[in-house]
């Protein structure tokens, strides 16, 4: 298992899409998928999926719950590119369509351990009013036609949105000969776990 | 020669008197930097939040530098604009923030500000808009004309951004 001179290093995804927060939206849905630069390659696991639809609880719980498993792992030559999942949302309109209630990007955390992501959602707006009220009557909002537009930086400055909601992501993070390569992605300085002394055993 | 990977994202803004904001983002650094991979500027979507008083705009960021010395360390620089019903824009603020220089994941608020106009300019700002804005976006993240500029604090904007450092202490630098 141990490369004296690795060139690759692995990065290992657990984890869970736990639920969302909408205000007014109810019996929604979330599909999400992994956007990656071009050194990346998954190796196993699933890239992209679709969750079940989930209802608001009742009671003290306020909020949706997917409980939805994310496992992928990865290998690269380089972090550029490092890994971002892409989570849509979908739930039903007045008229019972299918629209997008919210769409959200985050990258994947760079050190190991566990993390909690918290994603604000957005909806592209109509540019008209007019079309505002057709595609209320219609059920065909506006919505980009690849959900991966959202991981990318170029092109973003002529979309006018609406953000609205929040979904909750959480992860547990490995990585393997990123050390090895050189490459330093923890505080050395933060609190996390010591390791044991021999003293403490 | 060393490398530095800043992957994160421009997560939103809060405090501002408007709602319908973009910011226009950049990153500046020193001679010694060069960028492998990655965009150095660039403008985030409009956002108009439905409930909330914070605008997201989730701006990926993936930058690629490597570098022979630490001087010119990167440097972030915003500009935060409204954008009304009509399509025109105004200046919200301008701020920066270094790039830190740990590995790890940060969270960085980043105060704005808007320079001021004579008491005239402020007055006509009220009714028809506009005002002040720098010439040039240097002194955004430099100090050296500072001092002929009065300003007004404005929100915040905040960030998320993991660093990766490469190869720092093969050549002796702690982090």
């Amino acid at each position: 298992m141990t490369t004296n001179h690795p060139t690759v290093f692995l990065l290992m995804i657990n984890g869970q899409i736990e639920g969302a927060n909408f205000a007014e939206f109810d019996d929604l849905y979330c599909k999400y998928c992994f956007v990656f630069g071009h050194d990346w390659i998954p190796t196993s696991g699933l890239e992209e999926g679709i969750s079940q639809i989930s209802s608001q609880g009742h009671g003290t719980q306020c909020g949706l719950v997917w409980n939805f498993p994310l496992e992928i792992t990865f290998k690269s030559t380089n972090p550029f590119g490092w890994p971002q999942i892409v989570v849509s949302v979908y739930g039903p309109d007045a008229f019972g369509n299918d629209v997008i209630r919210g769409y959200g990007a985050v990258h994947v955390p760079l050190s190991p351990g566990k993390h909690v992501r918290t994603i604000p959602m957005f909806v592209p707006q109509s540019t008209s009013t007019l079309q505002k009220l057709t595609s209320w009557f219609m059920g065909r909002r506006p919505e980009f036609t690849d959900p991966r537009v959202v991981a990318h930086g170029e092109g973003r400055e002529v979309t006018r949105v609406r953000s609205q909601g929040t979904v909750t992501v959480s992860f547990n993070i490995l990585t393997k000969d990123m050390k090895k390569l050189g490459y330093d992605t923890t505080d050395p300085h933060s609190p996390g776990l010591a390791c044991p002394s021999p003293h403490d055993l | 020669m060393a490398e530095l990977h800043i992957i994160g994202q421009i997560v939103g803004a809060s405090g501002f008197p408007q709602s319908s904001l973009f910011c226009r983002w950049g990153v500046h650094t020193g001679g010694a930097w060069r960028l492998l991979s990655g965009l150095r500027e660039g403008q985030t979507q409009v956002d108009s939040p439905q409930s909330s008083d914070t605008a997201f705009w989730s701006h990926p960021i993936d930058l690629h530098y490597t570098t022979k010395g630490l001087q010119g360390w990167p440097k972030l620089h915003l500009q935060v604009w409204h954008q009304d019903l009509f399509g025109r824009c105004e200046l919200l603020g301008y701020g920066y923030c270094h790039v830190p220089s740990s590995p790890g994941h940060h969270r960085l608020r980043c105060a704005t500000w808007r320079p001021l106009g004579s008491w005239q300019e402020q007055l006509a700002q009220m009714f028809v808009g506009g005002g002040p804005q720098l010439r040039s976006p240097d002194v955004i993240y430099s100090g050296a004309d500072r001092y002929r500029l009065h300003t007004v604090a404005m929100g915040t904007v905040e960030l998320e951004l993991g660093i990766i450092l490469r190869n720092f202490d093969k050549y002796g630098v702690e982090s």
